[in-house]
């Protein structure tokens, strides 16, 4: 599949990484292999896209990072959702649902 | 390209971040977060079968406009901070110590002149009790200067700021002695200077010293 190489994946990474930290904590690189396995590489993150998203999401307050011991080498930074950001999930994949319907109604996108 | 050892990832990306504009201990965190990110690209790109330097600059690749990353890190970092590093970091918290500094002694000077107090001597009423509270308005300073993520020079000035004004006042007192009096007063002077410059110093600095330690870094590298 072409990478999506648009706002929506812009706007979408943000739904992909709290959805993804809500099933478990992760630590940067993680995230951006998961995100690219799961979509089948159609969202993929660099490390100039991860990290400062990573980095406004902590700040804003839905997700928090702290470092651990990583007995094979390097600390890793791991990720997980913090209250706010399941309070903010649900609605955030609520929206989406609903653009993508309004979508799908307008331009029969899940038939393409 | 280093072929026989590991690049150093945390030098490469120091390097391409030097232009983030952060706190020394926020900084440190994303150049071992970042660099950690980087040498797992690496070892996925040997773990493929690529050759070490087909895989470094393929690693490289993703420090592409690095330049706007530092830009992009900072404003996410700093998003809703009110205040700059800087103000943070010195201009507040020496501003806090002169505050403190000079608005009690200025509350000494006023509880002296209550017609109550006015038989004791000043050094009773005001100097003394002022010289005990300075530690306490070097130590916020210091304290706040330190909390900001500011560096030894920083914490330093900002404790002992006060001595600023403390320099000009005293430093006025003998330019006007020098000029209203044919023959100056030597021992009058060092006595300004002691009372007015050194022992303020001191206390001041008693109360910075505390705050002047390193503090703990998270064990990264």
């Amino acid at each position: 599949m072409k990478r999506i190489r648009s706002q929506i994946a812009r706007g979408s990474a943000e739904l992909a990484i709290l959805a993804l930290l809500a099933e478990e904590s992760l630590y940067g690189f993680e995230i951006s292999k998961r995100i690219e396995e799961r979509t089948s590489g159609a969202l993929h993150f660099t490390l100039a896209s991860l990290y400062p998203m990573l980095y406004d999401l902590e700040k804003r307050g839905l997700i928090a990072g702290r470092w651990e011991a990583n007995p094979a080498g390097r600390d890793r930074r791991y990720y997980s959702l913090t209250p706010a950001g399941k309070k903010e999930l649900a609605p955030l994949r609520r929206e989406w649902s609903f653009f993508f319907q309004a979508l799908d109604r307008l331009a029969g996108v899940s038939n393409a | 390209m280093p072929d026989e050892r590991a690049p150093d990832w945390s030098g490469i990306v120091r390097e391409h971040l030097h232009t983030m504009d952060l706190p020394a201990h926020q900084a440190q965190q994303v150049v071992a977060e970042l660099s950690g990110h980087l040498e797992d690209c690496y070892k996925e790109q040997i773990g493929k079968g690529l050759a070490e330097s087909q895989a470094y600059q393929t690693t490289l690749n993703e420090l592409f406009a690095m330049r706007r990353l530092a830009k992009k890190i900072q404003q996410a970092k700093r998003k809703g901070e009110l205040m700059n590093p800087r103000t943070k970091q010195f201009w507040l918290p020496s501003l806090v110590s002169l505050a403190t500094a000079m608005g009690s002694l200025m509350i000494l000077i006023l509880i002296s002149l209550q017609p109550r107090f006015l038989g004791r001597s000043p050094l009773q009423m005001v100097l003394l009790p002022w010289l005990a509270l300075l530690p306490f308005c070097g130590a916020a300073g210091a304290y706040l200067s330190r909390r900001g993520g500011a560096r030894l020079p920083a914490r330093l000035v900002s404790g002992l700021f006060p001595m600023i004004v403390l320099f000009s006042v005293v430093g006025i007192l003998i330019v006007t002695h020098f000029i209203v009096l044919a023959r100056p007063h030597l021992p009058f002077i060092s006595i300004w200077i002691a009372l007015g410059i050194v022992l303020p110093s001191v206390a001041l600095l008693l109360g910075t010293a505390p705050f002047l330690k390193a503090t703990k870094s998270k064990g990264i590298a």
